[in-house]
């Protein structure tokens, strides 16, 4: 059998998308009654749940506590079941660890931190299905469940990876296409300001191109702005109603 | 917009369990159609190619037609055509990436009249597979769903006409929309297309092959080779005693036809007869094994059993057994399945330039011939098959498919050019899996030091541990000249009592070396020191091999030492000590000085540099003391020789070559070694210490001592020899070891003394070979080492150059601490452990001897390689026939110590015959052969005969060869002896040798300058090895002593 055909030459992707086309995405805020903010969404199969609590007083060591901003904390955890083979470790693997720590950077660059000196906000992020760009589903699922706790930030964060195909760049990529080895780009984007709250690749991608892909991952996160933000004001909505006013 | 649906798909995983996988599918409402009578072209986004208007019908053709029509399809005839996404995807699927790619630019190609719908794409053309529905059908059902969806896009203006091979579509959709017609591709020719005559050929001819191909699987599905009978089959053949395991040996001379399974459990020699051996005729019945495989054989029936052939082989594969009858038949089998493949990696040659264009225009796939006979040809796909013809390169094979005729390999690396000595060497080292690459830092670390800065010294708490020969003994070595590696000296002296006492001291290597540290894993794989025929490959670093383990003169050094008191009259053994030491070696001699000391020719006294500062009255002094102690072993030694004697020992030829090479490292010379009574009183006071360690460390550890044992051999294999005998009127008694030796020292014919020497070694290739064991895993009889008639034995007396011995140290170490009541440091092997090992260092062994000889074999090719057979007076030299086979004889040269076959009767027929003057012409004729002589017989009715030990003068040319090694090339140019000085004695060698100097200096000039070239980046890697010139003789007769020599009798064909 020949290797697969990640682009027609009709400009087909495998599944049917075009280049710059996203996966469907379905999200919902306030899944969980007991914790202070939560979310759960949907990007083509791959599913995550955020949570968040806070900001509170600072758990465990005291010593912890920053004089001048509220500490985020992390956590990155992957069912079992999430993947195709079925994984041994949830969680605390390497994978998951450094998908913590830059679920932090980029939640640090966009909550307003300094409005809670000394205290604490958790996130923690569960990833239920894996098929491509979790990192991008997680930062997503947690801008909701932020937003929904009423922590203030300076903006929504999107994500969305991006890849390199044939000298087209792909937005979105689905687990065939990552799993096709070729450079994968992920960002993390303040759409309003167009700030770059995270961007990381670790292929080799030529200099000429970077370009190019960081602009479909660009355009890709504006997409996906506009989705998360249907969602939120139709939340709002919904719970203004409850509230029966 | 989109409409995302699912995909299950089952797919198995690499473990073999099946894994459900769900893939996205998105689906939108327009797909570009690309057709001119689009309703909406701006929804559809027509902007690529579009189909031509002026056409009576869309043609969709069915994934089965695009798979096998396409180069019909490909005809500019044909327009209107639609490709359906859903074929598309079955081409690329099942047909590979060519066929794809060709469908791909058929697409793109503007002046064909064809489009591509995405219709699995498109949410209303979009059906997914049912459960249950064949591949196959469902895509017939895509396909036909988007052909009617198509046809009511263009708003039924244009009939559609959808071509299949499944008779059932036909059926099922024929009449289901109107304007939309389902008929065979043959029909459809014949219908639309009956004057396009090339496409009706081109039709034919692809409905003619695949019946052919079809026709072909149904017979032999297209394989080569039967399949492989699955393992458990295997096992439970083997139990029921339906099928026979063993290991497969190729026949190097009929690499093609003959290979033997030797049944397991039974080595190289020690199987109970040979009728044990199944025979494998032909490639076939081999089956995809490769010499080494431990194969599984099933027996054939009686009546299709074949002999072996007996006639001197030559490797072009053309001995088409010219009117020769083969042996009795023996049991005949053939391969059903291999339980363990023993691939290595294999050195192989390019064919040249001529040969790969015979080969076809395929040229991606090339057959390369391995340097070993024994290994079939392996395909290789590689582009740079040109660039790699001059070089001998290293392969892997990969795997052997039963529908290849040969396996399919890939390209590792080059070793180097053919012809070039360093690239040749390398091929040897590759082919014996022996892998020398410099020491690492890490093992670096773990060595002494010894620099003139930082000297090494005894330390002081060592001192004190150790007994200290330095003031009491005086410890000489004696080694060949040059020799820096000196492992074993000896020491004499009177006791007060007036008893003599004896010592061995080894160098203390395992001091350095400790168990487990990074060198010693080096040195266990190593296993041994690879010595070549002009280079040596260390087992331990020069560091230690040849300075701070190496037993020096006027240094202090460890040492370990057996020590003796004999009895001053009749030297019996009263006592003996085992030790670490420190001693001061105060001579190192050689041996042709040890030699002349004891002849009492004092002239080399001045050769000697420990003689040099001294005045003349201590030098006298020393001198005495010195040739007494000489004296007094050899003495000694004679008494033990004697005792073994009584008891049967052996003593046995082989003809070692010295290779002479001059500054330039050019080859000046070959060079028979020669044996001095020294050397026997050195070897003599080895075997004593390593047969009393043995004795010492069984006691003490009976189940896990490494020692050496050498089997009893088989009287059958003696045939031979008592026949050869019997023709010089000699009877040789094999029933015992002592038997032997008796009647091999009678079998002596006094005019010429290389008839004894040639039984001599006939006796040891019907040996078996001598092999380290682990004293747990075999019976103590069994011990016994049949040739030097001991009943226990090991190494002991070699540390720097082998790991047995090093093994052998520290169970003796264990032994002595053991005595002592102390706790034993040295963790020593278990037995299973120590079994294993031993089958490794025998492994390694016979490598290293395997790899000596044809390193020897290749000295001896390049030094009658740029010599002239016709002219060079050098090449012609006097050989003893000393087997005769049905189409030439056996020669072996004593002057250069070669044996190989002469042939009597060439290619076309024509066989040898001799004038009365005794030279010889190829003339036709007939040959007979007799029990021990050859006749040959012209047409003209000439005869001539050749006997057994018969002198004859052969021509000595060299046979070279692209794939294999060079081998020499005899012929017989006249059946009396050759009558020169060399033949007279060997003694008159180095007069010879001198006279032969002063010839190759005086060669032109012109190919002195030639040869310089080469010899220039040769000389330069020699210098980088800096070696030990000449291997130590006693080596050399302890080998031929274990009687570990190679089986020669393979080599000729037999």
């Amino acid at each position: 059998m020949a290797g697969l055909e990640l682009l027609s030459d009709q400009g087909y992707r495998v599944d049917g998308r075009r280049a710059g086309e996203l996966r469907k995405i379905q999200a919902r805020m306030g899944v969980f009654a007991q914790a202070d903010g939560s979310a759960y969404i949907e990007q083509g199969n791959t599913k995550a749940l955020a949570v968040v609590y806070g900001p509170h007083e600072i758990r465990g060591s005291r010593a912890r506590a920053l004089p001048d901003r509220a500490l985020v904390n992390c956590q990155y955890s992957s069912a079992t079941f999430s993947t195709g083979e079925r994984k041994r470790r949830p969680h605390g693997d390497r994978k998951s660890c450094e998908m913590g720590l830059q679920l932090r950077q980029t939640f640090e660059a966009a909550i307003l931190t300094q409005l809670h000196p000394r205290s604490q906000i958790d996130i923690y992020v569960q990833v239920l299905q894996a098929d491509g760009g979790t990192y991008a589903a997680c930062v997503n699922a947690a801008t909701l469940a932020v937003l929904d706790a009423g922590i203030p930030m300076r903006d929504f964060v999107c994500a969305c990876s991006a890849g390199f195909v044939d000298g087209t760049a792909l937005a979105d990529l689905s687990h065939v296409e990552e799993a096709a080895g070729g450079p994968q780009l992920a960002l993390a984007l303040l759409p309003a300001s167009g700030q770059i709250a995270l961007l990381e690749m670790d292929a080799r991608l030529h200099e000429d191109h970077l370009e190019q892909v960081l602009e479909a991952a660009a355009r890709a996160s504006r997409d996906v702005h506009t989705v998360l933000d249907r969602v939120v004001r139709q939340h709002v909505q919904e719970a203004s109603v409850l509230l029966g006013d | 917009m989109l409409q995302k649906r699912e995909k299950v798909l089952l797919l198995r995983t690499f473990h073999g369990r099946t894994l459900r996988i769900v893939r996205e599918h998105y689906l939108r409402p327009s797909v570009p159609c690309n057709s001119p009578l689009c309703p909406q072209p701006a929804t559809c986004h027509n902007d690529g190619k579009l189909l031509s208007s002026d056409v009576t019908h869309y043609m969709v053709p069915d994934w089965k037609v695009v798979q096998d029509y396409l180069e019909i399809l490909e005809f500019p005839e044909l327009k209107g055509i639609v490709f359906m996404q859903t074929a598309c995807q079955a081409v690329q699927h099942q047909r590979g990436r060519r066929q794809y790619n060709k469908l791909r630019n058929l697409l793109k190609d503007a002046r064909h009249d064809c489009v591509l719908f995405a219709n699995e794409f498109q949410q209303s053309c979009y059906l997914p597979r049912e459960r249950g529905e064949s591949m196959e059908k469902w895509q017939s059902r895509s396909i036909y769903n988007a052909a009617a969806w198509y046809y009511h896009h263009c708003q039924d203006r244009m009939p559609i006409v959808m071509v299949t091979e499944d008779e059932e579509a036909i059926q099922q959709y024929g009449s289901e929309t109107g304007g939309v017609f389902v008929i065979s591709f043959k029909n459809y020719l014949d219908n639309f297309w009956p004057d396009l005559k090339a496409a009706h050929e081109l039709c034919e001819s692809i409905l003619q092959s695949r019946r052919e191909r079809e026709n072909e699987s149904q017979e032999s599905h297209g394989k080569e080779y039967p399949e492989h009978v699955p393992l458990e089959v295997l096992e439970a053949g083997i139990k029921s005693g339906r099928y026979i395991q063993g290991t497969l040996n190729v026949n190097k001379h009929r690499a093609q036809i003959e290979a033997f399974v030797r049944l397991q459990g039974a080595s190289s020699k020690d199987s109970a007869d040979l009728v044990s051996d199944v025979l494998i005729h032909g490639m076939k019945a081999r089956n995809r094994s490769i010499h080494g495989d431990v194969v599984v054989v099933e027996l054939l029936p009686k009546s299709e059993w074949k002999g072996r052939t007996t006639a001197l082989g030559e490797n072009d594969g053309d001995d088409k057994a010219l009117g020769e009858s083969p042996s009795e038949p023996m049991p005949t089998g053939r391969v059903v399945g291999i339980l363990q493949k023993n691939w290595r990696d294999y050195v192989v040659t390019f064919p040249s330039i001529e040969e790969v264009q015979s080969q076809g225009k395929n040229a991606q796939k090339i057959l390369v011939t391995p340097w070993d006979y024994r290994i079939p040809k392996i395909r290789i796909s590689t582009q740079q098959a040109e660039a790699l013809q001059d070089f001998r390169v290293v392969v892997r094979i990969d795997s052997w498919e039963s529908t290849s005729m040969y396996p399919n390999g890939h390209f590792v690396r080059v070793l180097g050019r053919i012809g070039d000595l360093e690239g040749e060497i390398a091929t040897i080292l590759v082919e014996n899996s022996i892998s020398v690459v410099p020491f690492s830092e890490a093992q670096m670390c773990e060595m002494p030091v010894n620099t003139p800065e930082n000297p090494w010294k005894v330390s002081s708490q060592e001192e004190r541990e150790r007994e200290d020969l330095r003031k009491t003994h005086l410890v000489f070595s004696i080694d060949p000249s040059g020799c820096e590696d000196v492992d074993d000296t000896l020491s004499v002296r009177a006791l007060d009592n007036g008893n003599l006492e004896l010592g061995v001291h080894i160098a203390d290597v395992t001091h350095f070396v400790a168990p487990h540290s990074y060198i010693d894993i080096e040195a266990r794989t190593r296993a041994t020191t690879y010595y070549l025929a002009d280079r040596r490959y260390d087992m331990l670093p020069a560091i230690l091999s040849a300075d701070v383990c190496s037993l020096l003169g006027g240094v202090d050094r460890y040492a370990v030492s057996v020590m003796w008191e004999l009895d001053k009259t009749s030297y019996e053994i009263k006592k003996v000590w085992y030790g670490r030491t420190i001693i001061r070696s105060a001579y190192k001699l050689f041996y042709e000085a040890a030699q002349d000391l004891l002849d009492g020719n004092f002239s080399v006294v001045k050769d000697i540099p420990e003689f040099k500062d001294l005045d003349e009255k201590s030098r006298q002094a020393k001198l005495e003391e010195l040739v007494w102690a000489i004296r007094k072993l050899t003495d000694i030694a004679r008494h033990i020789r004697a005792k073994r004697d009584s008891c049967g020992a052996l003593e046995l030829e082989g003809v070692e070559v010295r290779i002479q090479l001059d500054e330039k490292k050019n080859i000046h010379d070959l060079i028979p070694k020669q044996p001095l009574e020294v050397h026997e009183t050195v070897a003599e006071c080895m075997i004593l210490a390593n047969h009393w360690v043995a004795k010492k460390i069984w006691e003490s550890f009976p189940h896990q001592a490494l020692l050496r044992r050498h089997p009893p051999p088989h009287q059958e294999f003696f045939s031979e020899l008592r026949e050869c005998a019997k023709a010089k009127g000699f009877f040789i008694d094999t029933r015992s070891n002592k038997a032997l030796a008796d009647s091999l020292d009678n079998a002596n014919d006094p005019n010429d003394p290389i008839v004894n020497k040639l039984l001599r070694s006939m006796a040891t290739q019907a040996m078996s070979n001598a092999l380290y064991f682990s004293t747990g895993s075999c019976a103590e009889e069994e011990f016994h080492h049949y040739g030097l008639a001991l009943d226990k034995y090991t190494h002991f007396t070699s540390p720097i150059r082998r790991y047995s011995d090093i093994i052998v140290h520290r169970l003796l170490m264990a032994a002595i601490s053991k005595d002592k009541k102390m706790e034993i440091q040295e963790n020593l092997f278990s037995n299973k452990d120590l079994e294993e090992l031993c089958r490794h260092i025998n492994n390694r062994n016979r490598a290293a001897q395997h790899s000596q000889k044809q390193s020897t074999e290749l000295f001896q090719c390049m030094y009658f390689k740029d010599k002239d057979p016709e002219t060079e007076e050098r090449c012609i030299s006097d050989g003893v026939i000393y087997s005769i086979r049905t189409n030439g004889v056996l020669v072996f040269i004593p002057r250069f110590g070669i044996k190989g076959a002469a042939y009597l009767r060439n290619k076309d027929g024509l066989v040898v015959s001799c004038g009365p003057d005794g030279h010889s012409e190829w003339k036709p004729g007939s040959l007979q052969r007799f029990q021990n002589k050859i006749t040959s017989t012209t047409t003209g009715g000439e005869s001539v005969t050749f006997h057994l030990f018969d002198h004859v003068t052969v021509r000595i040319s060299v046979q070279t060869s692209r794939c294999h090694s060079d081998t020499i090339r005899l012929e017989i140019i006249s059946n009396k002896p050759h009558m020169t000085p060399d033949t007279e004695l060997l003694q008159q060698c180095s007069l010879l040798l001198k006279s032969d100097l002063v010839k190759e200096v005086t060669r032109s000039v012109e190919e002195a300058q030639l040869a310089q070239e080469v010899a220039v980046n040769i000389t330069e890697d020699y210098q980088k090895y800096c070696q030990t010139k000449g291997r130590s003789l006693y080596t050399l007769l302890e080998e031929i002593r274990d009687l570990a020599l190679l089986d020669v009798s393979n080599s000729y064909g037999i």
